[in-house]
C-alpha cells in the first residue's frame, strides 16, 4: 500500500471542499440557533424540516422540471408555514416550560413528520440530478453544486442577518432573544415574535433541504445528520449567538474536511465531537460568547 | 407380568409396522420447508426468493414430481429476523415434520437458520447466502448456491489485467458484505500482480465522499473498486465526477446493477462497471423458458434472488433423483459430486459445501444499457475503455 503524500494542492483542496459544506451547515445551524435563542427551544425536529425543504425541491423539480435554486422560492414559504403551524398548536406550549420538555416535544413531531414522510414517499433514496460536474482551477475541482448552494447559503446568511438587525421585526426578535420578559415589558408581543421566529427557523431548514437536494440523496432520515452537525455549530459559536453560528459552521466544515485528510473516513467522524467535548470544557458559551 | 410385556411391546411393533405401511398411501408428496423474509427489511428480495421456489415447485410437478411424489413447499415468514427464521426452522423440522428443507433469504438469516438443520442433519441447500464465514463453521448439511462476496469485482480485475493496468484503489463500506467483497478483491488483484496502492473503509451512512476521493486522486490509480451498496454507489459516483477523478475503469459491487442506478445518475452512470450474480439474457440452459413461466406466474420480471431460488431447488432436486432418496447423507455425497448448469449458472461445491463454480458477471452502462462485458463466454458486447476523464465527455 502505498502511503498517501498530502501536497498543498491537497490541502487547498480539502479547505474550499470544507468551507463549501461549513457553509450550508451555518445557514442550517443559524434556524436552530434562533428558535434556541428566542424560545429557548432544543428543535430537534429541525432535520425533519429539512428534509421536508429538500422534498419540496425534489417533487418539484422531478414533477415540474423547476430549477432546484428557484424552488427555494417555494421551499422557504411552505416551511415557513409548517413552522408556524407547529408553533402555533405544540410548541407554544412548551416555551417557558424546562428545556427537557421541548426536546421530548420536538422528537415526537421528527419521529411523526419522518414516518408520514416513509409512508407517502417510501424510504428510497432519491436525487435531483441537476448540476453535477466540477470547475476545474488548477489543481483545484469547484464543485458546481456545492458552489452554487454555498453562494445562495451565504446569500440566505446575510439576508438573515440584514433582517435581525434592519427591520423592526428582526430587532424585536433580538430583542426577545435577549430577555423575554423587558421585550414584553417594552411592548414587543412576545408570542408573535415567537411565531415568526419558528416560522423563519423553519424556512432556513427548508432552504437547507433544498440546497441539500442537489447534493447527496434525499430520504425520509436525511436530516438526522444535520441535526447534530447544527448542535455542534451551536456550541462552537456560542448559543443564541447568530454570527457565532455562521462562524461555527465553516469551523466545522474545515475541521472535517481537514481531518478526513489525516486520518481515516471512520476515524475523521469522530474529531467533530472531540472538539465538541474540548470546547465544552475550556469555553462552554462557544468560541464567540454567549447570546448577542 | 411378563405376558402383559409381551403384549404391549407386541402391540406397540404392530403398531410401528402399521404406521409404517400407512406413511407413503397417507403423504402422496414431499414436503420441502423454508422460512422467508415475507416482512421487514429484506421482504423484497424474500419475496423474490418465494417465487423462485414456487415456480421450481410446479416445474417439477408438472414433470411427475421426485421419485413417484410430488413436492410441496411449505413456507413461514421469519419477519427478517434470525431468531425468528431459528423458531420457524425448528417447528419445521420436529412438528411439521417437513422432508426437506431450503435456505431463506440473505446472509445473517442463513447462518442463524443453518444451526437448527444442521442439529437434526437436516440438509439445506442455502440459496441465498454469499458469506464466506458461513460455511467455515465446520457444517456438514450446508449447501451454497451464490458466489460469495468475495469474487464480486473478479471481472474488473480480470479486465484490468487483460489491458495491463497496474495500479487499484479499494474503498468500501464498513460492513460484513462490503468488508469481505474488498477483501477478496484486494487479495485477486495481488495474486494477478496489480498493486494496492489505496485501501480504504467509511462508515455505513456516509454522503460525503470528498477527503477519500482527494486522497485517491492523489494517488491516480488506474481502477477503483468499491465494496458498496446502493446508495453510497450513487454518491461516490457524483462525487467522482464533482472532484474530476479519472479512473481508467471504476467498478461496484452493489448497486450498480439495479435499473435505479441509472435513473438517478443519468448520464454520469455510463462507463461505470457494475457486478451481478445473474442476468436474464445470459446464454444457460432454460433460461428463456424459465423467465417466461416466470412472467406468467408472478406478472413481473424475474431477478437473481428469483433465479437463485429456482437454481438452488433444481440441483437438490437433481441430488434427490441421483440418490435415489431424501436421505441427508446420501443427498450430502451427490451434492458433493454434481457439477451441473442451471438455469442460475454453474453449481459445484468444494468438501465444505462452498460454492466454486458459480460466476458472477460483470456489465458496463453504455447508453443507458447495461451490456454485460465479462466473463467472456457471455458477455454480450466489448467493454468502453478506458473510461474518458469527466471533462471531456
Amino acid at each position: 500500500m502505498t502511503t498517501v503524500h498530502i501536497t498543498g494542492s491537497m490541502l487547498l483542496q480539502l479547505v474550499v471542499s470544507g468551507l463549501l459544506a461549513g457553509g450550508l451547515y451555518a445557514l442550517v445551524a443559524l434556524g436552530l440557533s434562533l428558535i434556541f435563542g428566542v424560545m429557548r427551544v432544543i428543535n430537534v425536529a429541525h432535520g425533519t424540516l429539512l428534509m421536508l425543504g429538500a422534498y419540496t425541491t425534489y417533487w418539484l423539480f422531478t414533477l415540474t422540471g423547476l430549477n432546484p435554486f428557484v424552488s427555494l422560492v417555494v421551499s422557504m414559504p411552505v416551511l415557513f408555514v409548517v413552522g408556524v403551524v407547529l408553533q402555533r398548536l405544540f410548541v407554544h406550549r412548551v416555551v417557558e416550560a424546562p428545556e427537557l420538555s421541548s426536546l421530548l416535544l420536538t422528537f415526537g413531531i421528527s419521529i411523526f413528520i419522518a414516518n408520514v414522510a416513509m409512508l407517502a414517499w417510501s424510504a428510497d433514496y432519491r436525487s435531483v440530478e441537476f448540476l453535477t460536474g466540477s470547475f476545474l482551477l488548477g489543481p483545484i475541482a469547484l464543485s458546481k453544486p456545492r458552489l452554487v448552494s454555498f453562494v445562495v447559503a451565504l446569500g440566505l446568511t446575510g439576508l438573515a442577518f440584514l433582517f435581525l438587525h434592519r427591520t423592526k421585526t428582526g430587532k424585536a426578535i433580538r430583542a426577545t432573544s435577549q430577555h423575554r420578559d423587558v421585550a414584553q415589558v417594552c411592548g414587543i408581543n412576545v408570542r408573535r415574535i415567537d411565531l415568526i421566529t419558528f416560522g423563519l427557523g423553519a424556512g432556513l431548514a427548508g432552504a437547507g433541504g433544498s440546497l441539500v437536494s442537489v447534493m447527496f440523496a434525499v430520504y425520509p432520515e436525511m436530516g438526522q445528520v444535520y441535526v447534530f452537525k447544527s448542535f455542534l455549530v451551536i456550541v462552537l459559536g456560542g448559543a443564541g449567538n447568530y454570527p457565532g453560528a455562521f462562524f461555527g459552521g465553516l469551523l466545522l466544515g474545515l475541521v472535517e474536511g481537514l481531518a478526513s485528510l489525516f486520518l481515516t473516513a471512520q476515524l475523521s467522524e469522530v474529531i467533530a465531537y472531540v472538539l465538541l467535548v474540548i470546547v465544552l470544557l475550556v469555553r462552554p458559551t462557544g468560541l464567540l460568547g454567549g447570546r448577542t | 407380568m411378563r405376558t402383559a410385556f409381551r403384549s404391549v411391546t407386541g402391540l406397540v411393533t404392530a403398531l410401528v409396522i402399521l404406521a409404517g405401511s400407512w406413511t407413503p398411501a397417507l403423504a402422496q408428496e414431499w414436503t420441502v420447508g423454508a422460512s422467508i423474509s415475507l416482512t421487514g427489511t429484506y421482504a423484497k428480495p424474500g419475496k423474490y426468493t418465494q417465487e423462485g421456489y414456487l415456480l421450481c415447485e410446479k416445474d417439477i410437478n408438472d414433470k411427475g414430481g421426485l421419485l413417484g411424489r410430488k413436492i410441496r413447499f411449505v413456507v413461514y415468514d421469519d419477519k427478517s429476523d434470525p431468531p425468528t427464521a431459528i423458531k420457524l426452522y425448528e417447528k419445521l423440522i420436529t412438528e411439521d415434520k417437513v422432508d426437506l428443507v431450503m435456505g431463506p433469504y440473505s446472509s445473517p438469516v442463513t447462518n442463524a437458520a443453518s444451526t437448527v438443520s444442521e442439529k437434526y442433519k437436516k440438509l439445506m441447500m442455502a440459496s441465498l447466502a454469499a458469506t464466506t464465514s458461513i460455511w467455515e463453521r465446520g457444517f456438514k448439511y450446508l449447501f451454497m448456491t451464490i458466489s460469495p462476496a468475495e469474487v464480486y469485482l473478479e471481472g474488473l480485475v480480470d479486465l484490468a489485467v487483460e489491458r495491463g493496468l497496474k495500479t487499484v484503489a479499494v474503498i468500501n463500506e464498513d460492513t460484513l458484505f462490503s468488508k469481505a467483497a474488498a477483501k477478496g478483491t484486494i487479495e485477486l488483484a495481488k495474486k494477478k500482480g496489480m498493486q494496492v496502492v489505496f485501501h480504504e473503509a467509511y462508515p455505513k451512512g456516509t454522503t460525503d465522499f470528498s477527503a477519500l476521493l482527494i486522497k485517491i486522486k492523489s494517488l491516480n490509480p488506474d481502477v477503483i473498486a468499491a465494496g458498496s451498496y446502493f446508495d453510497d454507489a450513487v454518491a461516490t459516483t457524483r462525487q467522482m465526477k464533482e472532484l474530476d477523478v479519472n479512473p481508467k475503469m471504476y467498478g461496484v459491487t452493489v448497486g450498480g446493477d439495479l435499473p435505479e442506478f441509472y435513473k438517478l445518475l443519468g448520464k454520469t452512470a455510463e462507463y461505470v462497471y457494475g457486478s451481478s450474480q445473474w442476468e436474464k439474457g445470459l446464454p444457460y440452459p432454460g433460461i428463456k423458458e424459465f423467465v417466461t413461466n416466470y412472467e406468467k406466474m408472478w406478472n413481473r420480471e424475474p431477478v437473481y434472488h428469483s433465479a437463485a431460488a429456482y437454481g438452488a431447488c433444481q440441483v437438490y432436486a437433481e441430488a434427490i433423483k441421483r440418490a435415489g432418496s431424501l436421505d441427508s447423507d446420501k443427498l450430502r455425497a451427490e451434492l458433493l459430486k454434481i457439477k451441473m448448469k442451471t438455469i442460475f449458472g454453474d453449481y459445484q461445491v468444494d468438501e465444505r459445501g462452498f460454492q466454486v463454480a458459480h460466476k458472477m458477471v460483470l456489465h458496463q452502462w453504455q447508453d443507458a444499457k447495461k451490456v454485460t462485458v465479462w466473463p467472456a463466454a457471455v458477455s454480450e458486447g466489448k467493454p468502453l475503455y478506458p473510461t474518458p476523464p469527466w471533462q471531456r465527455r
